[in-house]
């Protein structure tokens, strides 16, 4: 046994040889004869089966050495990431700093501007500027020094990225250098660990091709063999980093022109920044000491490099005592050898910017993404604040009970107690005289309804809407082009058919579409809900059941009777299988659309004074279920849990209407108070509050919505108008 | 205010909710029309009136003292507009381009349709839906009523013309479509009550007014007129 074992040992030696050649070049012929002389050792003292036993063990062995080096190559990968993600930090906090200078600076030129033209200083802002004043000033030198030094940085990086290729010609060892220098790169962003992984990884065949170096010379053919390989690499390197540089450039002017826009989204919003700027100066001073020290590094690396370039005797050094350690990963076995290399030069190319600029604009190439991403966020901020009142749709003659955008055009469809709906384009718009808003007349009339018409719900593409009135009717419309001539002649084919089955008024619709088809909700007061599949052809339907339902588009419908009347309805969003229902007991009751079964309740905690739940909506992408109440309060619940998880006083009087914008980051209610209100979802706070129309009765607003994927909400009254804010 | 203390303390508030059945629509004690306080105390106050009895044609146009009579007006005219789309759908049913392509009454007339550019013989049934599309855009029209609490003299003329074009969906119901009429009217009453209103406010002529509807009763308004 011991033997054996010592001859295992024996037999891992030897192996490692061959592994080790094997790294080196398995295709080679270096390698062959390598494997020759290999040969003669099992036949002089290991029978053919030891021998057998040792082959299968080497081939074991290298695939283990192969798996490592994808490890390495993954982890390589992972620490790029992470240093890249680091950048991006970097770089965003520099885009808020230049903004809030930009900021400053637009404050002050407001301010100086103020003055020549009033001779008073200006009030609100100029109550805190004082306590900013020394910061600022400090701000606002950075920001004179910051501005020339895009431009100079912009000259004398190319300039620099010149010489720097020169050098790098010069050499003639490119490739080794870059690898210094993208090592260096890593170990600037922290990320040695990984470059010493790699180095212990390959730490096992470092001998071998030592040994391999030893014996036959192959450092020259080495790189000999390798350099032509390369040799495409400092071409294409210099490519990319023109490509970087251009890139970076343009980034930079991107962000020079960006700032302006934003400055116009953010004058509203100077009052809130106000509050601000004192907190994030101090960031940002945090935030440019940072960049700073990476400056310096920066330059350490430069400086490095020009050392290689100055000293030959140096670089030749280097060379020997790294040129073991860094060929490595270039070295290793057959198709991962290929791969490694390939992984290398895409991190070469992301490094490169890194490496020698390290400054904004290298940053700025790299985080274009960021960027936009920190624009949309801006964006957003500026398209909450932007609502207006600018149509007026007069055309009904008595309150507008529902209205429903198209999913993509400009075109919304109300429906009236005055018994009929109307299509509204609103780039079609009759200009009023003095008043801001536009007046809209209406394309079309939908007259079908034998009473008031009660609620709307338009199918995914637009082509279809649907109309629920006191008459009990479901009716299906074809939607007329959204450019048709209101005169036209009458074409009965618009109304498509009705939906028969409810003995009651309709109340509440929703639609939800899927892959194979349109699915219809309604609720009404004969205390039913139902699901409709309005395109189903009646006469398939028939022959395929065999049975006649209420209607052959009535697909199941569903009752709780110990909630009584149904008020509202809507689809689970995050869950199209489900659906909630408001019921007048003031319970939400969550049903399985299949089943028929109540899943969830969302129990309305009995009190003295009923909570009559006006509309239900459910939250497009979250199990969140929102409730407008007669009692004033808007309420949020849990879809799983049934659990409510907010209840706020969210108007003067009942809230009769809700809706979530398509991202589900808003909710708009409108109240009986004459007014709707702008929340946010996350933290149930006003955003705004408008007034908007006035009271019939005791009755003001009726509906709200936003539209689907254009900034438009609009409101429907009492008083017979529509509105829509932009 | 419209809040009126019950007995028990508790408000009544004139409210259709969600969930309300046909039966309970709109059925909430009545509002005294000195109570209203809303701009739309006139609509609120006609509508009011008109479903408690709308065979009551006298009470219905009955203007409450120190009323504006142009407001008044104006909105009697806009809830004939609205009450006609009743009409209209009954008359989309049966009332096609191929039988009566020309808007007729008696064979005296044919009139042209006035939505158009140069007005148009436009099929019956188109007839009476641009009349009506007209019709709501003007008396909505904010160049010409942009108020409903106060209305100028000469907005008020063009009352006339909108009351000459939609008794035409009248008349030409009753002469073509008598069924449809008879049906339409014997529940809303609806072209008895325009008749009175016109001839009350004296915004058609005697001549023009066709359907012989009033004719087994004493036209209160004449007198008036």
């Amino acid at each position: 046994m011991q033997n054996e074992s010592s001859e295992c040992g024996e037999m891992e030696e030897s192996l490692n040889h061959q592994n080790g050649s094997q790294m080196g070049g398995p295709q080679n012929n270096a390698n062959n004869k390598q494997g020759e002389k290999n040969n003669p050792k099992p036949q002089y003292s290991i029978p053919g089966i030891l021998h057998f036993i040792q082959h299968e063990w080497a081939r074991f062995e290298l695939e283990r050495s192969q798996w490592e080096v994808d490890k390495a190559e993954l982890q390589a990968r992972i620490a790029f990431l992470q240093g890249e993600r680091k950048g991006q930090e970097n770089l965003k906090n520099d885009l808020v700093r230049r903004i809030k200078m930009l900021e400053y600076a637009l404050k002050q030129e407001r301010a100086k501007f103020h003055k020549l033209k009033y001779g008073v200083d200006l009030q609100q802002g100029d109550i805190k500027p004082p306590v900013l004043d020394d910061p600022a000033l400090n701000v606002d030198s950075q920001l004179d020094s910051e501005a020339p030094y895009t431009s100079v940085s912009n000259a004398s990086w190319r300039q620099g990225r010149q010489l720097l290729r020169q050098y790098l010609q010069e050499i003639g060892y490119t490739d080794r250098i870059i690898d210094v220098r993208s090592t260096r790169v890593r170990a600037l962003l922290g990320l040695n660990n990984n470059a010493e992984q790699e180095e212990n990884l390959n730490g096992g065949s470092v001998n071998c091709n030592e040994s391999n170096k030893r014996a036959s010379d192959t450092q020259d053919t080495n790189t000999g063999r390798r350099t032509p390989a390369k040799k495409p690499q400092p071409s294409v390197l210099a490519e990319s980093m023109m490509l970087d540089t251009e890139a970076a450039v343009m980034a930079n002017l991107d962000f020079l022109s960006n700032p302006d826009v934003d400055m116009e989204d953010e004058d509203d919003m100077s009052d809130e920044v106000d509050l601000e700027t004192q907190d994030e100066i101090d960031d940002d001073v945090k935030s440019v000491k940072r960049k700073d020290d990476v400056d310096a590094e920066a330059m350490e690396v430069l400086n490095e490099l020009n050392l290689l370039s100055e000293s030959e005797d140096q670089r030749q050094d280097i060379n020997k005592s790294e040129s073991g350690d860094w060929n490595k990963p270039f070295q290793p076995t057959g198709q991962p050898g290929r791969r490694t290399t390939m992984g290398m030069n895409d991190d070469e190319n992301i490094d490169a910017p890194l490496g020698l600029g390290l400054g904004e604009l290298a940053q700025l190439t790299v985080n274009n993404e960021a960027e936009s991403t920190y624009d949309m966020a801006s964006s957003k901020e500026s398209f909450r604040k932007a609502w207006n009142a600018k149509y007026t749709l007069r055309s009904h003659f008595d309150g507008v009970r529902s209205l429903a955008f198209h999913p993509t055009e400009p075109v919304l469809i109300t429906a009236s107690e005055d018994h009929t709906l109307k299509l509204w384009n609103l780039q079609k718009t009759v200009p009023a005289k003095k008043s801001a808003s536009l007046d809209v007349e209406p394309l079309y009339t939908f007259r079908s309804h034998q009473g008031p018409v009660l609620c709307l719900a338009m199918s995914a593409s637009g082509e279809q809407c649907f109309s629920g009135g006191l008459d009990g009717y479901i009716h299906c419309w074809n939607t007329p082009s959204c450019n048709i001539d209101p005169y036209d002649l009458f074409e009965p084919e618009v109304l498509e058919k009705k939906l028969e089955g409810h003995t009651d008024a309709v109340w509440g619709l929703a639609m939800h579409h899927n892959q194979t088809r349109e699915l219809l909700l309604s609720c009404s007061a004969d205390g039913t809900v139902r699901l409709w599949q309005p395109k189903t052809d009646v006469r398939m339907h028939d022959a395929e059941t065999g049975k006649m339902l209420y209607s052959n588009e009535c697909l199941n419908w569903y009752q709780s009777k110990a909630d009584g009347i149904p008020s509202s309805v809507d689809f689970c969003r995050d869950d199209p299988t489900k659906m909630v229902a408001a019921f007048s007991s003031a319970n939400c009751v969550i049903f399985d659309i299949e089943t028929n079964k109540p899943v969830v309740v969302l129990e309305g905690e009995s009190s003295a004074a009923p909570r009559l739940i006006n509309r239900v909506v459910c939250h497009p992408t979250i199990p969140l279920t929102v409730t407008a109440h007669e009692d004033r309060h808007i309420r949020f619940w849990d879809n799983n849990t049934g659990k409510m998880v907010h209840s706020m006083v969210a108007h003067l009087d009942a809230v009769t209407s809700l809706a979530v914008d398509p991202n589900g980051l808003y909710l708009l209610s409108g109240s009986h108070d004459c007014s709707i209100r702008l929340w946010h979802m996350d933290n149930k706070t006003c955003v705004q509050e408008i007034t908007a129309h006035r009271k019939k009765f005791d009755e003001s607003i009726l509906d709200v919505a936003f539209h689907p994927s254009r900034p438009y909400i609009a409101s429907a009254g009492a008083d017979g108008l529509a509105k829509v804010f932009v | 205010m419209s809040k009126m203390k019950m007995a028990d303390g508790s408000t009544i508030l004139r409210r259709n909710r969600p969930g309300t059945k046909v039966k309970d629509f709109c059925r909430w004690p009545d509002e005294a029309f000195e109570e209203m306080d809303s701009t739309l105390a006139v609509q609120q106050y006609i509508q009011q009136l008109i479903r408690k009895d709308p065979a009551n044609i006298d009470l219905i146009l009955k203007m409450p003292d120190a009323q504006d009579e142009g407001v008044w007006k104006y909105e009697h005219l806009r809830q004939f507009c609205m009450e006609l789309n009743g009409l209209a759908v009954r008359l989309q049913g049966e009332c096609q381009p191929e039988t009566c392509n020309q808007m007729t009454a008696t064979e005296q007339w044919i009139f042209l349709c006035a939505a158009h550019k140069t007005p148009k013989e436009c099929p019956a049934i188109d007839y009476t839906r641009h009349t009506l599309d007209g019709a709501a855009c003007l008396l909505n029209s904010n160049k010409y009523f942009p108020s409903r609490v106060s209305i100028k003299e000469s907005s008020v003329a063009k009352l006339g013309s909108v009351c000459r074009r939609v008794y035409r969906i009248f008349s030409h119901a009753y002469y073509h479509h008598r069924t449809i009429f008879d049906e339409f009217e014997n529940e809303t009453y609806l072209c008895r009550r325009f008749t009175h209103f016109v001839t009350k406010y004296n915004l058609m002529s005697k001549d023009n007014l066709i359907v012989p509807i009033l004719e087994d009763e004493n036209v209160p308004g004449e007198s008036e007129a």
